[in-house]
């Protein structure tokens, strides 16, 4: 379960602070329930998912996380670019207490992604692609409750989307996502309920087809 | 039973520690496999510096300060100051050099710092054994004739180093080009410290002006801790040195506490 509440947030620009970009944002997400994020760019969906996934701290208000979530996969955020793709596993593996058993999971990430020589080169020589995949990886190797997905898969082949496809599809039975997608059938496919963010507001639907038809009323009103 | 009642979070501690292991193994490898010689320049670093000052002092005719012969007054003078310098140069830069690691929220800037603060304790000891002892046998006096002083001096600068990294380190990112204004600072700590310039000889009023400088206070203790024949400059005051670190640790744990959001986020 995750819980949100009252949360706003703003960031700092060069001159002073900048404008509202969620102005109390209130819902609760239950246990195993898999929500799609819809709105325009610019509505704060990438804000919120780190917000969630405690990448960033909100203005105001609090989130809390009563079960395990993952960070923010999406965008190559959290790869360091100086490090390997194997030194980047390691380091993640490290920081979520599995050094005890860190070969089995590295081999598993080194498998999963299929990035081959690669996975020994830094990850600034990666493409957006290849970065995709080994995050993908990475957050495969742990038992999260919730995997938060910030378009993890847009970067990605044919091939890499199909296995990501499968992937969030065996994890549904223990897993629940949080994603942020431009593709309709993508979020139909993985989420049930929806959130639609609209003016620094969210606004909650129990059912995805909800969120999506709010969301092109307010684009063609 | 619901899906969540296995839910155990890990204690701050534990996380805490795991991240420290994680963070002290990247950053040990980073510096140790930068380049194919990169355990080589660590040494060779200070040894080039100390040794074009060796030259320098030797064209001027300068044979010895205070009782202590010109090199030996260099080389524990130098390592003394790297105790300062290397500490607080790396601590200064680790928020940037981690910045994408900040997205696991586990990770925290903090975190960054004191390991790459122990990290470079660790690697600078490691050089001041190995140039005393090199040194030594090269004629050069350079083992401590009070050894406890010695490790407690070092210890002060190293902390003084950690001080300095953890405030600058929050004003180089929160404040547009305020590295200018710190690289002038190291400058002045580094010309009013004794590492090069004998002090000795400057009149009063002056003189007490430069005691101001903790770094000051840390190589003439350590020069005499080495041996005791050096005359030290009078007003040294090892005491001082850890009073300066540790209000200077103090008030950069408060920036960071305070900032910490901010520094993520960017």
């Amino acid at each position: 379960m995750i819980i949100v509440d009252d949360v706003h947030k703003r960031y700092q620009t060069s001159h002073g602070p900048g404008k509202w970009i969620l102005r109390g944002v209130d819902f609760v997400i239950p246990p195993k329930v898999s929500v799609g994020l819809v709105g325009r760019n610019g509505a704060g969906k990438s804000t919120l998912l780190r917000l969630i996934g405690g990448t960033d701290q909100p203005t105001k208000g609090t989130v809390k996380r009563l079960c395990r979530v993952s960070w923010p996969m999406g965008f190559g955020g959290g790869l360091q670019g100086s490090m390997t793709g194997r030194q980047n596993a390691k380091f993640v593996c490290r920081i979520h207490g599995h050094e005890y058993d860190i070969e089995e999971r590295i081999a598993f990430i080194e498998d999963y992604a299929e990035i081959g020589y690669a996975f020994d080169e830094p990850v600034k020589t990666y493409s957006s692609g290849m970065k995709s995949r080994l995050q993908f990886g990475m957050s495969l190797a742990f038992d999260f409750d919730v995997y938060i997905s910030d378009e993890a898969t847009a970067s990605g082949d044919a091939a890499f989307k199909n296995k990501a496809a499968k992937a969030f599809k065996d994890l549904m039975d223990r897993s629940s996502l949080i994603m942020v997608s431009h593709g309709e059938s993508t979020l139909k496919q993985f989420c049930s309920a929806g959130i639609f963010l609209d003016n620094g507001k969210a606004h909650w639907f129990d059912n995805i087809d909800d969120a999506l038809k709010a969301y092109k009323d307010s684009r063609n009103p | 039973m619901t899906h969540y009642d296995y839910f155990h979070p890990r204690s701050a501690l534990s996380i805490t520690l795991s991240v420290w292991n994680a963070l002290f193994l990247r950053e040990a490898v980073a510096r140790l496999s930068a380049g194919r010689i990169a355990w080589l320049w660590l040494l060779l670093d200070p040894i080039i510096q100390i040794g074009l000052m060796i030259v320098m002092f030797t064209v001027i005719r300068m044979r010895s300060v205070d009782g202590m012969s010109i090199e030996a007054w260099l080389i524990i003078g130098m390592l003394a100051f790297l105790f300062f310098k290397r500490t607080s140069g790396q601590v200064q830069n680790a928020v940037g050099a981690n910045r994408a690691l900040f997205a696991y929220r586990q990770v925290m800037p903090i975190d960054a710092l004191l390991v790459r603060a122990y990290l470079e304790g660790f690697i600078t000891t490691l050089i001041t054994i190995v140039l005393g002892v090199g040194g030594s046998f090269f004629g050069t006096s350079l083992l401590p004739s009070d050894p406890l002083t010695t490790v407690v001096v070092l210890f002060g600068l190293w902390l003084l180093g950690l001080g300095y990294g953890l405030v600058t380190s929050v004003a180089s990112e929160l404040i547009p080009k305020v590295s200018v204004v710190l690289g002038i600072v190291s400058t002045f700590l580094m010309l009013s410290s004794g590492v090069m310039l004998p002090v000795n000889n400057i009149p009063d009023p002056y003189r007490g002006w430069l005691l101001i400088n903790p770094l000051l206070h840390g190589t003439e203790a350590v020069r005499h801790s080495i041996s005791p024949y050096y005359h030290a400059l009078s007003g040294v005051d090892v005491s001082y040195i850890y009073r300066c670190a540790i209000v200077a640790v103090f008030f950069g744990l408060a920036l960071h506490r305070h900032y910490q959001a901010k520094l993520t986020s960017l």
